[in-house]
């Protein structure tokens, strides 16, 4: 299963407490959890180093065969091992606070015997500061524990053989009986003293867990196709909220490759102004009012750092800084660099004014009002646009090359003062500037359709008087630049599946971008043909590529950034929150096209 | 004057639990006083930060008032004098009150009479606090001697 020590990226599964994400492979090794924090340093990074990342493994000693699910409506993963022996289920999640005494974050490993007896082995070899430090171990009142600097990890076994400590960390052996009951739980501690968790307390939290995850699905509000898949996805979303902020990260990982072996190997673990408009509405149409209520206060209040010009990502704690730096990790199957922070924190990308004014838009669509300073402040946002729009910019892809004029970023820019226009009428934002905001995003269509259109290719292209397509353009009947049944948008629609077409899948665009190497097929971007399919009145066709796209999650039902079309091999960061996102649009769109 | 032990125990306090936090947000020490002893009085994390920042200033001035007694005693006193005490204070702390007498009557730390029970147990600082990282006896040392200096300073100033 492992290649040079490494698992496939779609052999992982998430859990998460709402501050930090562990990736379980399906042989029950965590190879990733970065502590206290999603986007602290990682303590097990196996993940992006098989030698010395650091790992918690728990997997039979003879050989096996393993099969897994989420228990329904949770984040809590169960894994099924079974030998020759006998079977036995792991139950792994990051256990939920009870505002009682618990450790700081907490990992609680359930191990049940299901049938006859296995022999279990496991290992915990953490590595703090991104594999750069194996702390210093001891012996604490019988408990073992790892520390370094100001972080510690304590492990608590009962039923699980005797720890024993070693050069590389803590292990121990036992055999899991039919009806025999075993508990392994990863205690930590930042910045305070460890809390060693009793037995029938994590128990009781693990159970809690449970509970919290069924409680808080039941609250969705989901009733259409691909149930499922859209419950999996916005529960995948929900790994993905910082709950200390209210920020969303693009994914919990940094570096998994968008192409083995290459360099295109970003840190994801920021919350991009780019996913705003489908963050919001997705919560919103799901039902998750309050996360999208936190999401889009905390990215009012982000942003005001930067004001009127907004940045391309923000901090979780909303700090306006990620500068890029190289870590010497191998990286996963020797995909190097690996990158800490992100360096597209600095570039200039029009279509993020669009973006947020979108989600604006979409909140107050719902029924929300914006207290008279947010409204001033968008309203300042739109006199920025009418200033930049011309400008070029580096786009929605981030591309390390020579900046220019992107249509995708010009067709934003229209939304961003249309949607300023429709704010204003509403009372929401001043309206002294009204007549300029139209009279530019007039302007700015007028540029899109005379510069950015080619008669020959029949479709939006990718820059303006350049003959190379982009699927980011798909966006602009789901982003409302215009009607899903324009003549010209369902031309490109058939132009972008012509020449970016992998199968059912999509690449996201044609032409250089400043780097090396190919990459796989872009996820969203296949969502988003979907969903265009879809508002163009193609709903058959739209239909097909859904179920297509849908087969090809993983076994429990999560997505990464990108995938290889011929061989189905994820690539890219992981789960990816943009991937899910444009799969829960595309299900709504549908069931809003069916419906009609 | 028993009225500069008094602020200079506020003030010492203050320095002292600056300087502890100054090296946790460093990365050199896990100490947290006001955790240690907030957890004693209540298992909720929030309210034990809270109670035990009220406290440690309320034992910081109770130590302050013993070190008045003392230059009473002596007849002597002076920012130097305050900083030996702190010294003193600080080693006494770390190894025994701390050490020995904390895991005590601490409800909810380890001991080494501890079995693992059902309760959780918060980890119990070791000889120099130790447990809580390398740096953490030099950290807390430099602390309690500005502590003393700063209530010695007081003392001698309201005289």
């Amino acid at each position: 299963m492992r290649t040079d020590g490494y698992a496939p990226i779609a052999d992982y599964a998430a859990v998460g407490d709402g501050r930090t994400v562990a990736l379980i492979a399906k042989d029950g090794c965590v190879d990733w959890l970065c502590l206290p924090d999603l986007d602290s340093p990682s303590v097990f990074g196996a993940l992006l180093d098989a030698e010395r990342g650091g790992r918690f493994a728990l997997a039979p000693t003879e050989p096996f065969e393993s099969e897994r699910r989420y228990l329904p409506n949770t984040n809590v993963l169960e894994t099924t091992f079974r030998t020759a022996g006998g079977a036995v289920r792991v139950t792994d999640a990051l256990a939920l606070p009870t505002m009682g005494f618990e450790p700081f974050r907490e990992l609680t490993r359930r191990i049940e015997g299901l049938a006859g007896s296995v022999r279990l082995a496991w290992a915990l070899e953490p590595r703090f500061g991104y594999g750069a430090d194996p702390g210093r171990r001891a012996c604490e009142n019988g408990i073992p524990v790892i520390q370094a600097g100001a972080d510690a990890v304590a492990l608590r076994a009962w039923e699980a053989g005797a720890p024993e400590m070693d050069s590389a960390g803590v292990r121990g052996v036992f055999q899991a009986k039919e009806g025999q009951r075993a508990l392994l739980v990863l205690a930590t501690a930042n910045q305070e003293p460890l809390v060693f968790p009793g037995r029938d307390e994590a128990e009781r939290r693990l159970d809690d867990t449970i509970a919290f995850w069924e409680s808080w699905t039941s609250e969705l509000a989901y009733d259409g196709p691909w149930k499922d898949e859209v419950l999996r996805s916005v529960l995948a979303l929900k790994l993905l909220v910082f709950s200390p902020s209210g920020a969303i990260l693009a994914a919990p990982t940094t570096s998994l490759p968008e192409v083995l072996g290459g360099e295109r190997n970003w840190d994801y673990r920021f919350s991009w102004v780019r996913d705003a408009a489908f963050t919001l509405e997705a919560l919103m149409d799901l039902g998750a009012d309050k996360e999208a209520h936190s999401f889009f206060w905390w990215l009012l209040q982000a942003s005001q750092l930067t004001h009127p010009r907004l940045q391309v990502l923000y901090r979780l704690n909303g700090g306006n800084r990620a500068p890029e730096r190289t870590i010497p990790l191998a990286g996963y199957r020797a995909s190097t660099p690996v990158r800490v922070g992100n360096g597209a924190v600095e570039q200039r990308q029009l279509d993020l004014y669009g973006d947020l004014l979108q989600a604006v838009w979409i909140y107050v669509r719902r029924g929300h009002d914006l207290d008279s300073d947010t409204g001033k402040r968008i309203a300042e946002m739109a006199d920025l646009v009418c200033t930049i729009w011309k400008e070029p910019d580096l786009g929605i892809w981030e591309v390390r090359n020579d900046p220019l004029h992107f249509t995708q970023s010009k067709m934003m820019c229209f939304v961003a003062l249309d949607r300023a226009c429709l704010l204003a009428e509403k009372g929401q934002i001043p309206g002294d500037h009204v007549a300029r905001w139209r009279a530019e995003a007039d302007a700015v269509r007028e540029f899109v359709e005379t510069r950015c259109y080619s008669d020959e290719k029949r479709a939006y292209v990718r820059f303006a008087g350049g003959d190379e397509l982009d699927a980011s353009v798909l966006l602009a009947p789901i982003m409302e630049y215009c009607r899903g049944d324009d003549e010209r948008i369902v031309e490109t629609i058939d132009a972008i599946r012509r020449e970016l077409g992998g199968g059912r899948f999509l690449y996201r665009y044609t032409g250089e971008d400043g780097l090396e190497g190919d990459e796989g097929a872009f996820l969203a971007c296949s969502f988003w043909l979907v969903e265009a399919l879809a508002r163009a009145g193609q709903v058959g066709e739209a239909v097909k590529a859904m179920e297509t796209l849908l087969a090809r999650a993983n076994d429990v039902g999560l997505f990464a950034e990108e995938i290889q079309p011929d061989t189905g091999e994820f690539l890219g960061n992981f789960p990816q929150g943009l991937t899910h996102l444009a799969l829960v649009s595309a299900a709504a769109a549908l069931s809003q096209s069916r419906a009609a | 004057m028993i009225w500069g032990a008094i602020v200079g125990g506020i003030c010492g306090t203050l320095v002292l639990t600056t300087a502890l936090r100054a090296g946790s947000e460093l990365r050199v020490t896990r100490i947290d006083i006001p955790f240690l002893l907030g957890t004693a009085l209540t298992e909720n994390r929030v309210r034990a930060k809270a109670l035990g920042y009220v406290l440690h200033f309320v034992f910081g001035i109770g130590f302050a008032l013993a070190y008045y007694v003392i230059f009473r005693a002596i007849g002597e006193d002076g920012w130097w004098l305050g900083g030996v005490f702190g010294l003193v204070h600080g080693l006494f702390s770390s190894s025994v009150l701390v050490n020995v007498l904390l895991p005590v009557v601490h409800p909810r730390m380890a001991n080494p009479r501890s079995a693992a029970g059902s309760n959780p147990l918060l980890e119990a600082p070791g000889f120099l606090m130790l447990n809580y990282g390398r740096s953490t006896p030099v950290v807390t040392i430099a602390a309690h001697i500005a502590y003393g200096a700063i209530v010695g300073g007081f003392v001698s100033l309201a005289s």
